[in-house]
């Protein structure tokens, strides 16, 4: 077995053994990997040069329809919930990547944030809805014909999302190893010869935009499942700067890096509380300036370095 | 560098957080879990309910603690979002430190917790919010709330400004732009047409919450000349709100009804007329209060202790402590002296009635509190914060029956409903 | 008719004149150094604090009330000084080159670190302080009674703009930045310490951002958040007047202001949403801008 497997399987027994032991950790690994789909989206786009300022829109949209869904129209069941809430983000990344992929810079960041704050606003707003500042609550799924505790149900939904990492990841790497993926790498280096070449960058980019906001909306699905109640904080700007700093913390070089990132934030969070709890913020700012000063590649970047490969994708 | 410090960063986090053996043993200490703001603007409100529950606890500690358990509180700062608020929740709930929570003071916390309570089997007391949307959708179990709820409070303030102002023709509001304040919209809204149907609204104005600037609203509701301007604004912004809107003259031009004024009336000059009360019947210089013969003992030694009088949400959260302590007293006494599970003091918080330092309070079956409703206004001034020509309202005659769609309650009162209620300075 | 209508332009422009001074430093601050400053809201917040505190000291030790008037300005250009070389020569220049993104993230660890020193330094408490609005007294427009200070505040504005663009149309170190906007290498070749001059401007936008700050505690509360509040708004405005266009962030602060206004006297549930709205649909229309111009594509 090669290397970089052993790590991995080692990484992800490691999380699956870790709620055993202690039983809080399970909503820390489920909300620390569920973020990690949203980073991950956010790191696609970065592979781009394309830096989002509001992809947490898209990470609020599929907490929204989890919500919605089981509170309006009584659907229950895990997989169509999470199914749906993926659909719907893609749909609606598609419908705003059609006009917002054909900006760069930081056009395209700032017009993220434009589309975003005009959701947070309106989750904030449309009370009949979305149930206003208040947000929704969102109950206890079921799964298939099971109709589980909350605590059973945390449980499942752990080693369902530690589940669809691995899978997705693998997806992900494929995806980023296939010609379109090598193309949005090219997006970033030099558009218009990519364009010579015969490959439209708009398409390009909007499959990836798409992409980007299903992983972004099913990290929303799983979190609010996980916490239980979904708020229009989930699409303020801030959270979408918290994807980015996550993807880069993590690297964006490969599918692990936003997901180390994310657990790596994570923990470190439930560490700093106890200690450092007024600080938080000071301390993730701090790392991410060293970050971007000295570990261009993210702490992924470090494992990778090791393994002595090169041309790994940095900012 | 290979993942070393994720590793042993894992595996601190795992020593360190190691279950201990559950038991109903009595503990060397009782573990409380406390919620409320501590920072942004919300903190103006909060903190003085933090500073409630040091005091409350110190001299209850100073007594012997509860059941000769001494407290020992862990707050948590709401500020930080309903996902922070939840994990923390959980954290403490799981690491077996704290045996009960008095949380939270926002009503869209308290929304995200009380299922929380419910399966991870936690006696908690929200000490603060008061959504009438909290017991309606689900029946907890673990989840008590000895307070007032916005239907009672917000009927309350429409009947003392109607029996103040028989005349009222144009009414305005202004609310922060969340369920707290879209709810009192309602409900004032609901009471006017069932109580007063001839009143207009003129103006309905929803500012965001921890907004810096209110002055195109003050222009607004300036320009929409209404008699009376009904406002649940709290905190930092109820504080802002009447610093712009004093200068521009909004006080002279229409009577202002503060349902959190109380909690301004040493930070800010008030007009005169101004109507304030509290939510609930937490005025620590009321009648009852004064017969009752704690709450002026506790102002004064939170006066020395942080340099003002309480706030009414000061004496909520103390007041919620007591309750807590009632329960835990009532189920060690069930319990034949020993110390309680955290399910018996579930049970002994269903129908208990506790005399607080302010008044009497009695959980009903919906865990629900019914609690007076004390209103006034701004008189003249003197050394401590005053209120004048004070109504206590009966809370129960004000709540409507547990289950019941409150808003279609309200539309079923009419306006021979006023005759019965106290009249303003009846309360003496 | 008047009665009703100039109330609205009143309180437009009031508004306006709020957030004009933070959007136009963002905007400068583009226009000069091709950098967005995700941080430049943490100056407007830090520079309100810094003024507040200032006049509370003025009116603690009993000194003249007035001199809370310098303060206002004093407070401004003691932040800019202190912040504005040290950030840009630290952080800010290090980024000159390496893309969008790293700009972003950078003034985004910034941001973040600042907001918790603010809390850290001021605590969390609002602050209020409305002596140099106390001082000036009110005035009566359309039957509304309104503050001299909210029209001195647009006097203000109004002086800033025109005395920006004497500074940058006729000055030699205006014209020095004009130079080095339209083309770094020429104007490095022909001996133009350009990287002062980008300590200048950067300066320059912390300034005008600090300054937006101090003068609108006279009449609004300062507490923790008010940074990123103030930076969508900014983000806002300067996105709809075009980045880099001065006269743009003018018109788009009434445009955005009186969007605010109209949504507050007609339909006050769109009020929040307000600012977004008006920048989506004239970014949706014109995507770099009102004032503004599309980048060249490189090759």
């Amino acid at each position: 077995m090669p290397k970089p497997l052993i790590g991995l399987a080692a990484g992800v027994a490691l999380l699956a053994a870790l709620p055993l032991a202690v039983p809080f950790m399970t909503f820390v690994v489920t909300l620390a990997v569920a973020k990690g789909f949203a980073a991950l989206g956010v790191a696609l786009l970065l592979r781009a040069g394309l830096i989002s300022l509001g992809h947490a829109m898209y990470f609020a949209i599929g907490a929204y329809t989890t919500a919605f869904l089981m509170q309006k129209t009584g659907i229950t069941d895990f997989a169509i919930l999470v199914a749906a809430s993926i659909i719907v983000a893609t749909l609606a990344g598609l419908a705003f990547g059609a006009f917002l992929v054909r900006y760069r810079a930081i056009f395209f960041a700032m017009l993220n944030l434009a589309v975003s704050m005009v959701i947070y606003a309106l989750c904030s707003k449309l009370y009949g809805v979305t149930g206003g500042t208040d947000g929704l609550r969102v109950g206890v799924p079921t799964v298939f014909a099971w109709v589980p505790e909350k605590a059973a149900f945390d449980t499942f939904l752990l080693y369902a999302t530690l589940g669809l990492m691995l899978v997705l990841g693998w997806l992900g790497h494929r995806y980023l190893k296939s010609p379109l993926g090598h193309a949005l790498a090219a997006v970033h280096t030099n558009e218009v010869r990519l364009e010579y070449l015969g490959v439209s960058a708009w398409s390009t980019l909007l499959t990836a935009y798409g992409i980007s906001a299903g992983l972004a909306g099913l990290g929303g699905a799983l979190s609010a499942m996980a916490i239980g109640h979904v708020l229009p904080e989930f699409a303020f700007w801030t959270e979408s700067g918290h994807l980015v700093l996550t993807a880069v913390l993590g690297g964006v070089g490969g599918v692990a890096g936003p997901f180390i990132g994310s657990i790596f934030l994570e923990l470190v969070h439930v560490v700093a509380v106890g200690v450092a709890a007024e600080a938080w913020n000071l301390i993730i700012g701090v790392a991410l300036i060293c970050v971007i000063f000295f570990l261009p590649r993210g702490l992924f970047g470090l494992i990778e370095g090791r393994r002595g490969k090169t041309g790994g994708t940095d900012l | 560098m290979r993942l070393p410090t994720l590793r042993s960063l894992l595996l601190a986090t795992a020593l360190a957080a190691a279950p201990s053996a559950h038991a109903a043993d009595k503990p060397a200490s009782l573990g409380l879990g406390v919620f409320t703001f501590l920072s942004g603007p919300a903190a103006a409100y909060g903190l003085p309910g933090k500073q409630g529950a040091e005091l409350i606890i110190e001299q209850i500690n100073a007594e012997g603690g509860i059941g000769g358990v001494p407290v020992a509180a862990t707050f948590v700062d709401e500020a930080q979002g309903a996902e922070g608020v939840i994990s923390e929740y959980r954290r403490l709930a799981e690491s077996d430190s704290v045996e009960a929570m008095i949380a939270a003071l926002s009503s869209g916390n308290c929304l995200a917790l009380s299922p929380l309570a419910t399966q991870l089997q936690m006696p908690t007391i929200a000490w603060n919010c008061d959504t009438h949307q909290l017991f309606l959708k689900d029946a907890s179990s673990y989840y008590f709330r000895p307070n007032g709820n916005t239907v009672a409070e917000f009927v309350a303030y429409v009947v003392y400004f109607l029996e103040q102002h028989p005349d009222v023709q144009r009414v305005a509001i202004i609310n922060p732009d969340y369920a707290f304040g879209h709810d009192a919209a309602s409900i004032v809204k609901a009471a006017l047409a069932a109580l007063k149907p001839d009143v207009e609204i003129v103006a309905e104005l929803f500012p965001k919450l921890g907004a810096a600037t209110y002055q195109t609203e003050i222009s607004r509701l300036s320009a929409s000349r209404p008699d009376v301007i009904f406002s649940n604004l709290w905190g930092g912004d109820l504080e802002n709100f009447v610093r712009q809107a004093t200068p521009r003259g909004l006080f002279r031009q229409s009577t202002v009804v503060l349902a959190l004024g109380e909690t301004v009336l040493q930070s800010t000059d008030l007009p005169e007329g101004t109507i304030v009360g509290v939510l609930g019947d937490g005025w620590w210089r009321s009648p009852d209060a004064q017969r009752i013969g704690k709450a002026e003992a506790f102002a004064e030694a939170y006066e020395e202790k942080y340099g003002s009088y309480p706030v009414f949400p000061t004496m909520k959260m103390a007041n919620s402590i007591l309750v807590l302590k009632a329960a835990y007293e009532k189920a060690i006494e069930a319990n034949g002296g020993e110390w309680p599970s955290q399910e018996q003091v579930a049970e002994a918080l269903k129908g208990l009635t506790v005399e607080t330092m302010t008044g009497d309070v009695t959980l009903r079956e919906d865990n629900d509190g019914v609690v007076d409703q004390v209103i006034g206004t701004v008189g003249s001034e003197g050394d401590l914060p005053s209120i004048a020509d004070m109504a206590r309202f009966d809370g129960a005659a004000l709540l409507p029956p547990a289950g019941e769609d409150p808003i279609a309650w309200i539309e079923t009162l009419t306006p021979a409903f006023l005759e019965g209620q106290p009249k303003p300075g009846s309360y003496q | 008719m008047l009665q009703t209508v100039a109330p609205l332009l009143m309180d437009a422009l009031a508004n306006a004149a709020l957030i004009f001074f933070v959007a136009f430093g963002l905007t400068l601050t583009f226009s000069v150094l091709r950098i967005l400053n995700v941080a430049h809201g943490s100056f407007y917040s830090i520079g309100a604090y810094v003024a507040a505190s200032a006049g509370l000291f003025i009116v603690g030790a009993g000194l003249n009330p007035w001199l809370t008037y310098p303060s206002l300005i004093l407070s401004a250009a003691a932040v800019a000084a202190l912040f504005g070389p040290l950030v840009e020569k630290t952080l800010v220049r290090w980024t000159y080159g390496r893309g969008e993104a790293v700009q972003i993230l950078m003034t985004f660890g910034l941001f973040l670190i600042l907001e918790d020193l603010q809390r850290m330094v001021f605590g969390v408490n609002s602050l209020y302080e409305d002596t140099p609005m106390a001082l000036l007294g009110i005035t009566e427009i359309g039957g509304v009674v309104y503050l001299n200070y909210q029209i001195l505040l647009i006097a203000l504005a109004a002086l800033t703009l025109v005395g920006l663009r004497i500074f940058i149309r006729h000055t030699r170190t205006g014209r020095l930045l004009h130079v080095v906007v339209a083309d770094r290498e020429v104007s490095e070749a022909m001996g133009i310490d350009t990287g002062r001059m980008f300590t200048l401007a950067f300066t320059l936008g912390v300034f005008l951002a600090a300054l937006g700050g101090a003068l609108a505690t006279p009449t609004t509360g300062v507490a923790p958040g008010l940074g990123a509040e103030t930076m969508v708004l900014a983000f806002a405005v300067a996105a709809i007047g075009g980045l880099g266009q001065v006269e743009g962030a003018a018109l788009a602060a009434v445009i955005v202001a009186a969007a605010r206004v109209l949504a507050i006297y007609f339909a006050p549930e769109l009020d929040a949403v307000a600012p977004y709205l008006v920048m989506l649909v004239v970014l949706l229309v014109r995507p770099y801008g009102l004032f503004g111009k599309a980048a060249v594509r490189r090759i």
